[in-house]
């Protein structure tokens, strides 16, 4: 079996990229918003222009820090009974995204404003998955206080799945809420570090920004280990140059900065070597997830990333499509099967369309099923004395009895499920049998599919003393000002103490 | 283990050897008769047959398990009981096959062992079968229906010609003819005279029990 990875650069080329994203990390340096962050860096030997905010990192102290980098980690869920590896090798499904908006028939446009209920069902059927392995705040809630979404989502994690969970690294004060309620769930702070529950995001702004709130997080996240990924959304032609080769230059060093600065926080810090970046509608100016320069980009990040030894993420299952049309379908399946071709380790964004703006947990079913086609695409065709089967064949061709065929034969029967895929939601039955079944369409079958995982769904039930502690610890967050939070980002006067259970951070 | 479990056990393992040699020494032990082992093993593969049904199993595990027990049957159950001068129980008899100049075998194989599952004694008599073959079998073992499978368009009137020399030799009456494949239909099969007409397996047990009157 020789599978190769799908490339779009050479090796030379890779080389010209990564050093010129060393020398814009070098001559231009990356806005590093925060002031104390900016200091930090400058005591591991950067360059810092106070007027600008610009912090140049010299290619030596770049190349220093990522060494730092490990090449893998594991994630786990909220008791630790499931849990997998990350790493530069292997292709991990997940969600992501940032809807706003779910798919409801009778709703307007037929959408509805997404709430906490909603957000709780699509924690539930991830649960039930297969190959999407990962759920991250994908549902927004809009029914409960925004600075205490991070609270209510974590909570319902802990009640609604065995696999881990995923969280914007918005603000120093929410990040160590999530640290100090996780913790709570798992049993310590010694244990969430020892094995991490959550993965962070934390993304870089185009061109070449660090913003205070996302830095604020990452130190956050980087203290307590938990993998945070960094990737910036470029858009071609109006936040990065439209030349991909220019796109891919300028974000890696948004990536690496990102990198570098979550191992100056601290050092061996899990990380992945993320993109979501696209190429531009040139007529909205939309970005443009779905299209094929998107996925061109992605697949020459998946290439950086193994030169630097870091897990990659990127995007797949996306769409800009507003409906359940063909646009939907392929748009959906290009970008996750390149993505997982160019061998991207963590493949996001399950379940969305619209940019990722809208949610269907119908697609979200599709899109397990989806990632089980790609990662049997990605076994090849194995090739041994056994699977030639010159035998069998000889047996079946030359069967007295005419008509013989293979399907009772036990070579069938041991090699069936690892060659074949045998879809579940993917019709290609007869059409007499899909009008006995009602003739329903890919979404129908889904939706029921959804439908049914609701119903079963039994809950997983937390100890009674931590459920109190945490809903009284949410009571606290909802209660706290928005001011508070302010003081607490460095984005007004004043400042707050923030503290973990035994991780103390320094006062700001 | 129950002989129950042994047997289900083999049959789902496609053991085919093992599963002879296991009925065979219950017989020789005297620990159960061939029609109970009999009844044991329709049971399992109604089982088999309604895990097919509703997606959980597949077509060589359905196909592999019936192959298996057939020659448990042929072999050890069937001369048994017809050496205790017993009557085989059976649902009826069905004599199978694709029609001449047709090679398409997977789905009267399909057919074929579903019938069997629910019970039925099956006859397939495989591929390229002529009107002569279809007869003389049914004849041969006394058969309750004829069930003709074509999947092309060319081949169909070979259907029409199993009636037509059944009719010839006055024995058309003696049996029920169904006739299916892809580009048959209920008004193909009226507009040749066959008894019925049925779209997929599962509609083609209910469509054999209705003419043999089993409820």
């Amino acid at each position: 079996m020789k599978l190769r990875k799908l490339e779009v650069l050479s090796k030379e080329e890779i080389e010209t990229i990564t050093s010129s994203a060393l020398r814009i990390l070098e001559t231009i340096g990356i806005k590093i918003d925060d002031e104390k962050t900016r200091k930090i860096c400058e005591e591991k030997g950067a360059i810092i222009d106070e007027k600008s905010s610009f912090v140049k990192f010299p290619e030596n102290i770049t190349k220093d820090l990522l060494k730092l980098v490990p090449e893998s980690f594991k994630l786990h869920g909220p008791d630790g009974s499931f849990n997998f590896e990350v790493n530069t090798k292997t292709t991990q499904f997940a969600t992501i995204g940032t809807p706003v908006r779910i798919y409801d028939p009778l709703g307007k446009n037929k959408l509805k404003k997404s709430v906490l209920d909603d957000t709780i069902q699509q924690i539930r059927v991830v649960d039930s998955l297969k190959n999407v392995n990962c759920s991250h705040i994908d549902v927004w809630p809009s029914d409960v206080k925004f600075t205490a979404v991070h609270a209510h989502c974590l909570y319902q994690w802990a009640k609604n799945t065995k696999k881990p969970y995923g969280l914007g690294c918005l603000g120093k004060l929410p990040s160590q809420d999530m640290m100090n309620i996780t913790s709570l769930i798992v049993g310590g702070e010694e244990e969430l570090i020892k094995r991490p529950r959550l993965v962070g995001f934390m993304n870089p702004t185009s061109p070449l920004q660090l913003p205070k709130l996302m830095t604020n997080g990452l130190e956050v996240f980087a203290k307590y280990k938990q993998p945070t990924i960094v990737a910036p959304e470029a858009l071609a032609g109006t936040t990065a140059p439209v030349t991909l080769a220019g796109l891919l230059a300028q974000t890696c060093a948004e990536i690496i900065g990102g990198i570098i600065l979550a191992q100056v926080f601290s050092p061996i810090s899990p990380v992945f070597f993320g993109t979501v970046s696209c190429a531009t509608d040139m007529r909205s100016g939309n970005s443009a997830l779905g299209a094929i320069e998107s996925s061109l980009i992605t697949i020459g990040i998946a290439q950086i990333a193994r030169y630097y030894n870091i897990p990659s993420r990127g995007p797949g299952g996306v769409t800009e499509s507003k409906c359940f049309d063909v646009q939907n379908g392929f748009e959906r399946f290009s970008t996750m099967s390149l993505a997982a071709q160019a061998g991207i380790n963590y493949i996001t964004c399950a379940g969305t369309y619209e940019s990722s703006l809208a949610e269907a947990l119908e697609l979200l079913v599709i899109d397990d099923e989806l990632a089980g086609l790609v990662k049997r695409a990605m076994e090849g065709i194995n090739v041994n004395e056994d699977t030639i089967a010159i035998d069998i064949i000889k047996k079946v061709a030359t069967s007295e009895q005419k008509g013989t065929n293979f399907l009772g034969e036990s070579h069938t029967r041991k090699y069936m499920h690892k060659e074949l895929y045998i879809p579940k939601l993917i019709d290609r039955g007869r059409r007499s049998t899909w009008k006995k079944k009602g003739s329903k369409d890919i979404i129908e079958r889904a939706r029921e599919k959804v439908d049914q995982v609701l119903a079963d769904y039994q809950p997983y039930e937390l100890a009674k003393d931590i459920d109190t502690q945490l809903l009284t610890f949410i009571k606290e967050i909802e209660a706290r000002p928005i001011e508070l939070y302010m003081k607490a980002e460095g984005i007004s006067g004043g400042s707050v103490n923030i503290t973990g259970t035994e991780i103390t951070l320094e006062k700001s | 283990m129950s002989i129950n479990d042994k047997i289900k056990e083999l049959v789902i393992e496609w053991e085919t050897e093992r599963l002879k040699e296991y009925c065979q020494s219950i017989l020789n032990n005297n620990e159960a008769t061939a029609s109970s082992l009999l009844k044991i093993i329709g049971d399992i593969m109604k089982f088999v047959g309604k895990q097919f049904e509703e997606e959980e199993i597949f077509l060589p595990e359905l196909i592999g398990s019936a192959e298996t027990v057939k020659v448990t049957i042929d072999e050890v159950l069937d001369p048994a009981i017809r050496a205790a001068g017993e009557e085989k129980e059976t649902m009826g008899k069905v004599v199978i096959g694709t029609v001449e100049s047709d090679v398409h075998s997977i789905g009267k194989d399909l057919v074929g062992s579903f019938l069997f599952s629910n019970g039925f004694e099956v006859y397939n008599l495989g591929v390229e079968v002529t009107a002569d073959q279809f007869i003389s079998k049914a004849e041969e073992v006394g058969a309750d229906i004829i069930g003709l499978s074509s999947l092309l368009t060319m081949s169909m009137d070979f259907q029409k010609q199993v009636i037509v020399e059944l009719k010839k030799r006055g024995v058309r009456d003696k049996y029920k003819v169904i006739v299916g494949g892809s580009p048959t239909s209920e008004d193909w099969a009226e507009q040749i005279g066959a008894d019925g007409w049925a779209d997929d397996a599962i509609e083609t047990i209910t469509l054999v029990k209705k003419l043999l009157n089993i409820s």
